[in-house]
């Protein structure tokens, strides 16, 4: 037995899909399964292309592949890599699957139960608009593979993507995001307290919250200030409500595309978004930019959480962190780790000398979890950083 | 069971190795082990439960000795098993020893004439 496999588990509430002793050992055997991979499987491909595939091309071409399209066509040809490839991707529709399961079982009942709570809401607020144009870059693909994607219903009020999606983060992330999958969020919480201590921000706005794993830390750490949420997929949202009540966190939620949000100008002092910009397009990018300059105040920030960007990376760290790219549905991930972030800002009217581009530690440091370091396709949180983007207005 | 949701993610599935079969294979034995260790994961829960009851000591299986017989029907239902898994292997033995090898197309011409 490895030490690394100490478990840290997701703190239930009361919406998180209940499980019986099959369908969690299930869901249990993915978590080992993925952490198996990123432990013992995941570096044999560094060693295959250091030992092997690149002498290889040196050799024949006397030059080093240059960029991380040369190191993809060498590396799917490599019996090693079509393997680990293979058992990530299967391990990633055993992830969904496990979590469908229980979640399908009481299919009617956990939505009624989720309906019924929001009816009775008396803290935060839910506001969906039927009228919202999911967009195309959502509707290409399902997005890392969770069949539907984050917007599909398959009933009536269906918060049931939520469900599904609550429990695989945990999975997914190994339990790196930490009990609440709140490690995003917290970490710019922390940030914002070390670096910038007089910054009590009284209104805070988080875009594609999902069911608002983020958003929570703002809530709890500043107390005054009152805290929205926007997102396209009504059945995050609905989950999203639902899951902050039980945590008695008064967010206000609305479904709304943050490329052109329904709020006034000049009306956050902190705008915030976790691992967003990489689910749009270029396009949208640019356009939730000036939305976020359009709604901040004066002094006011933007902070973006995100995997670092490629530049300055080898170009086979590159290429492992694009695994999802093709092979996660995640077909904007590439450009987004591209794209020229000083553009962005200066595209958007903010001030290139208040920009924010850096590494953050992660708030999330229990002892037990020991992180591979690495940021790499398959080990989410694994870096034990976050990248952060943003601008002071 | 009802199964309300999509099971298939929209977006071409990539396969890795040049035959999709592979990749699908890898699915099945990921699929056939997780299933296997909910098994063991229900086995050590079980035990658990029996040794908190006083009914059982865990120590005990580790100390247990089979009887003759319950070894020898063990040994048959490991063959049993065995034989299932590598019936693939084992009839392609068994066509050559029969001389069962004459092209499919020839049975249908023999039938469509006879
Ligand atoms: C990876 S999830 C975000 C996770 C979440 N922020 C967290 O930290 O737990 C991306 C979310 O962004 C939403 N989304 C994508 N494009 C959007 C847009 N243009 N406006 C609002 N939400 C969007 C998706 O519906 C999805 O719920």
């Amino acid at each position: 037995m490895s030490e690394n496999t100490s478990v840290t588990e997701q703190t239930n509430h009361r919406f998180l899909a209940s499980t019986n002793h099959d369908e969690k050992a299930r869901q249990d055997f993915v978590r080992s399964y993925k952490e198996y991979l990123v432990k013992n499987i995941h570096a044999g491909n560094r060693e295959r292309y250091e030992k092997t595939i690149k002498p290889k091309f040196e050799k024949s071409q006397n030059r080093e592949p240059g960029d991380r399209f040369e190191v993809r066509d060498l590396m799917v040809k490599d019996p090693y890599y079509q393997m680990f490839s293979s058992l990530l991707r299967t391990s990633q529709e055993m992830m969904w699957s496990s979590c469908q399961i229980p979640v399908e079982k009481r299919f009617t009942a956990l939505n009624e139960e989720i309906h019924l709570s929001n009816g009775e809401s008396n803290q935060g607020t839910l506001k969906l608009d039927e009228n919202l144009e999911v967009p195309r870059y959502h509707k290409a693909v399902d997005i890392h593979c969770q069949p539907g994607g984050y917007h599909s219903e398959f009933g009536e009020n269906d918060a049931s993507p939520g469900m599904v999606y609550d429990r695989a983060v945990h999975i997914y992330a190994m339990g790196q995001m930490g009990p609440f999958n709140d490690d995003m969020g917290a970490s710019i919480v922390l940030w914002l307290k070390e670096n910038h201590p007089d910054f009590k921000p009284l209104r805070i706005l988080d875009l594609g919250c999902s069911v608002g794993h983020s958003t929570v830390p703002y809530c709890k750490a500043f107390k005054n200030a009152e805290v929205h949420a926007v997102d396209v997929a009504a059945p995050m949202l609905r989950y999203a409500h639902a899951r902050a009540q039980d945590m008695e966190a008064p967010i206000h939620f609305s479904q709304q595309n943050a490329e052109k949000l329904d709020f006034p100008d000049g009306h956050f002092d902190l705008v915030v978004s976790h691992i967003l910009l990489h689910e749009t397009s270029g396009k949208a990018i640019q356009n939730i930019i000036s939305e976020c300059h359009r709604v901040l105040r004066k002094n006011g920030v933007m902070i973006h959480a995100e995997t670092p960007p490629y530049k300055g990376m080898s170009p086979f760290d590159a290429f492992m962190l694009d695994w999802d790219t093709r092979n996660n549905n995640e077909p904007f991930w590439s450009r987004s780790h591209e794209i020229d972030l000083d553009n962005l800002s200066k595209n958007s009217g903010f001030d290139l000398g208040k920009k924010i581009e850096t590494l953050i530690p992660s708030a999330f440091q229990i002892e037990k979890v020991k992180r591979s370091e690495v940021f790499q396709g398959g080990d989410f949180g694994g870096g034990g950083q976050w990248f952060i983007y943003g601008n002071w207005k | 069971m009802d199964r309300v949701l999509k099971r298939k993610a929209k977006g071409e599935r990539p396969y890795f190795f040049e035959d999709p079969n592979v990749d699908k294979l890898v699915s099945m034995i990921m699929g056939l082990a997780g299933e296997t260790s909910v098994l063991m994961d229900r086995v050590d829960t079980i035990e658990q439960l029996l040794e908190k009851k006083g009914l059982l000591k865990i120590s005990e299986i580790e100390g247990y000795e089979p009887s003759t017989q319950v070894l020898e029907s063990r040994a048959n239902r490991r063959e049993i098993y065995l034989s299932e898994i590598l019936r693939i292997i084992e009839i392609e033995l068994e066509a050559e020893s029969l001389e069962d090898n004459a092209p499919y197309s020839s049975a249908v011409k023999e039938v469509e004439e006879g």
